[in-house]
């Protein structure tokens, strides 16, 4: 049987065995999965993990996740609070960071692996390397130095110092959460995971100008990735768009996989990839919420299309799958993706 | 002269270029432009040229959004204070973060243009309940109720907009009190202030100005 495993490896190699690779970002879904409230259902990696598995079943797409929400890297810094909310993602409610002394006393933990706020993620992947390891990939989320600090000390503040500086404390910060990055991606490849996501919104000129993008956000990836190398990691910038970036970022680092927004023009995405690397069709999973099942075939079938009139070297995927999506519309969409994302079914 | 000087200022708002917007006012201040021109006739000015480079389809980004809000909200903060005389307010409007919410920097990059456009902006903070924003709105008279959410379980939650819109009919208050909305969800499915009940909504920051702007002069005509 193929698995999903199999079909990643095909696709980077730009073949396609059965179908292209479906990747979902389910993540809040498992509650409802297991009947419990968000904040029950993130207390525990067994949940997570358990969800994962019965998703994967029901769902039949390729990959699991090992990520219970972002800020969960907020408290492997010591973010203490945590707000939760019972139809969406939970948010860091404390902030690490209130002021520049804040920065100089972030301390860096030693050993991620061993953190106690990493052993709750390290028991699902645990338990999902058990179940399924080396058939599905296992994914995990690991936000960018030059992002990070949207989380220990808001979004608001750290464009604040980003553009007007003091750019000690700026690069104080960077150093620190690049340090954190390279601890945090050993443990998770210690854990398990297979495909490490790598977050950087800041890695996008729809949020940073040109000239930052090339003073800060590629030496910083480098740096983050210098030491680990770029095995399984996936260059995703949250949504954002990525085509203005995207040969300066693979001339410059050469992650092995991209990831658009449902902003870019895939076809534009895949051309500026040029069979260099793996490159995703992704959805804009919030209208996902209000389209019919027949929209979200068509939308799906278009993007797929699209991509593969230019390259195998494809897969499907979406961004943060908001919780609110109806079942029939997760259900379309995966099976569209299943059912166009093969060369025979490409119209001309 | 007010041409150059406002070229000069746009282009450096337009760089993200704070330290060259303040040299080109200070300059300004320096020949004998009034701080009431400076206000009037450049930085108002210059936000409406990059509201038509936004809609003219120009590639700007969220860092440029930040700074041109920070730059018009520092440059009228210092010329006010050298006003001859202090100068009408436009208008009032509330703004927060929806239920739920808080994330604070869009709230920041509008509520800095608004100010340029002497709109007093409420702030209500993160975290706001409907009942507060109607609430606020009424007792200080405003004519806007402006909520902000990135997500999207905040930006079409029951204790969001939509619940601003139904307190504004029950209370009839929807004559005089207009909402407007805004965050990453509404930039995703542009439709989606409809279905939340706002009135508006805008894609970033300086454009939000502007439409709640058009909204204050509507309400005083
Ligand atoms: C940067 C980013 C991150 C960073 C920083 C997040 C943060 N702010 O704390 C990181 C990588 C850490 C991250 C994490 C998460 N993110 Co995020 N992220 C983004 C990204 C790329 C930009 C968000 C941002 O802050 N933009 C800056 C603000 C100012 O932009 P904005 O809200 O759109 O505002 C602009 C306009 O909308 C307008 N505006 C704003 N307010 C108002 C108000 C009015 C009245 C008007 C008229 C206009 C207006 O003006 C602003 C610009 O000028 C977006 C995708 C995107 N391209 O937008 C996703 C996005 C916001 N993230 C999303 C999610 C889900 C998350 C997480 C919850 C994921 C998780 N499960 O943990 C976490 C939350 C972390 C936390 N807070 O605890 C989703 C939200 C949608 C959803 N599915 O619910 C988005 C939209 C991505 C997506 N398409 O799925 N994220």
């Amino acid at each position: 049987m193929i698995t999903g495993m199999d079909r990643l490896a095909a696709a980077a190699r730009g073949e396609i065995l059965d179908r292209i690779p479906v990747f979902c970002n389910l993540v809040d879904q498992g509650a409802r999965e297991l009947g419990m409230p968000l904040e029950t259902y993130f207390s525990r990696g067994e949940y997570v993990a358990e969800a994962q598995l019965r998703m994967l079943g029901k769902y039949g797409h390729d990959n699991v996740w090992s990520l219970f929400y972002v800020g969960r890297e907020a408290e492997l810094l010591g973010c203490r609070k945590i707000k939760y909310a019972n139809d969406g993602p939970p948010n860091v409610e404390d902030f690490v960071i209130k002021s520049y002394a804040d920065i100089e006393r972030l301390e860096v933990p030693d050993d991620i692996s061993t953190h106690p706020a990493f052993a709750e993620t390290a028991h699902c992947l645990e338990i999902l390397k058990r179940e399924v390891g080396g058939k599905a990939p296992i994914c995990a989320y690991l936000t960018a130095s030059m992002s990070l600090p949207a989380i220990l000390m808001s979004m608001e503040k750290w464009i604040e110092l980003l553009m007007l500086g003091p750019t000690e404390m700026r690069d104080l910060l960077l150093e620190k959460c690049s340090a954190f990055f390279q601890k945090e991606i050993e443990a998770y490849r210690k854990a398990g995971a297979d495909v490490l996501v790598y977050a950087d919104p800041y890695g996008s000129t729809d949020i940073v100008p040109m000239s930052m993008f090339r003073e800060l956000s590629l030496p910083w990836m480098k740096r983050d990735l210098a030491a680990g190398g770029l095995d399984g990691v996936v260059y995703y910038v949250g949504g954002a768009r990525v085509n203005g970036v995207l040969d300066q970022v693979i001339e410059e680092v050469g992650f092995g996989t991209y990831y658009p927004g449902p902003m870019d023009d895939i076809g534009e995405s895949m051309r500026l990839v040029a069979d260099r690397a793996l490159c995703g069709a992704v959805i804009n999973d919030i209208r996902l919420i209000d389209w019919t099942p027949e929209e979200v075939r068509a939308e799906v079938k278009r993007l797929v299309q699209r991509g593969l009139k230019i390259s195998k070297k494809l897969f499907f995927g979406t961004i943060l799958m908001p919780f609110g999506i109806p079942d029939a519309n997760i259900r379309a969409m995966i099976d569209a993706a299943c059912e166009f994302g093969r060369p025979d079914r490409l119209e001309a | 002269m007010l041409d150059d000087i406002l070229r000069a200022y746009t282009e450096a708002i337009y760089n993200a270029d704070r330290t060259t917007a303040l040299a080109v006012v200070d300059a300004a201040r320096a020949s004998g432009v009034s701080p009431e021109d400076i206000v009037f006739k450049v930085v108002i000015p210059g936000l409406d040229m990059m509201i038509k480079a936004i809609n003219d389809g120009f590639d700007t980004n969220l860092a440029q959004h930040f700074m041109t809000a920070h730059i018009a909200a520092d440059v009228t903060d210092r010329m006010l204070a050298q006003f001859a005389r202090p100068p009408e307010m436009v208008g009032h409007v509330v703004i927060g973060t929806a239920a739920g919410d808080l994330h604070t920097l869009g709230k920041r990059i509008v509520m800095g243009c608004l100010k340029a456009q002497m709109i007093d902006a409420i702030d209500l903070g993160v975290n706001v309940p409907a009942e507060r924003f109607v609430d606020e709105a009424v007792a200080r008279g405003a004519s806007v109720i402006a909520v902000s959410a990135m997500m999207v379980h905040t930006a079409r939650g029951e204790n969001g907009a939509i619940k601003v819109r139904q307190l504004l009919r029950e209370r009839q208050l929807e004559g005089r009190i207009r909402l407007v909305v805004g965050g990453a969800p509404f930039r995703y499915d542009p439709r989606l202030y409809q279905i939340v009940g706002a009135d508006a909504w805008a894609d970033n920051g300086v454009s939000a100005a502007r439409v709640i702007l058009d909204f204050i002069k509507e309400a005083r005509s």
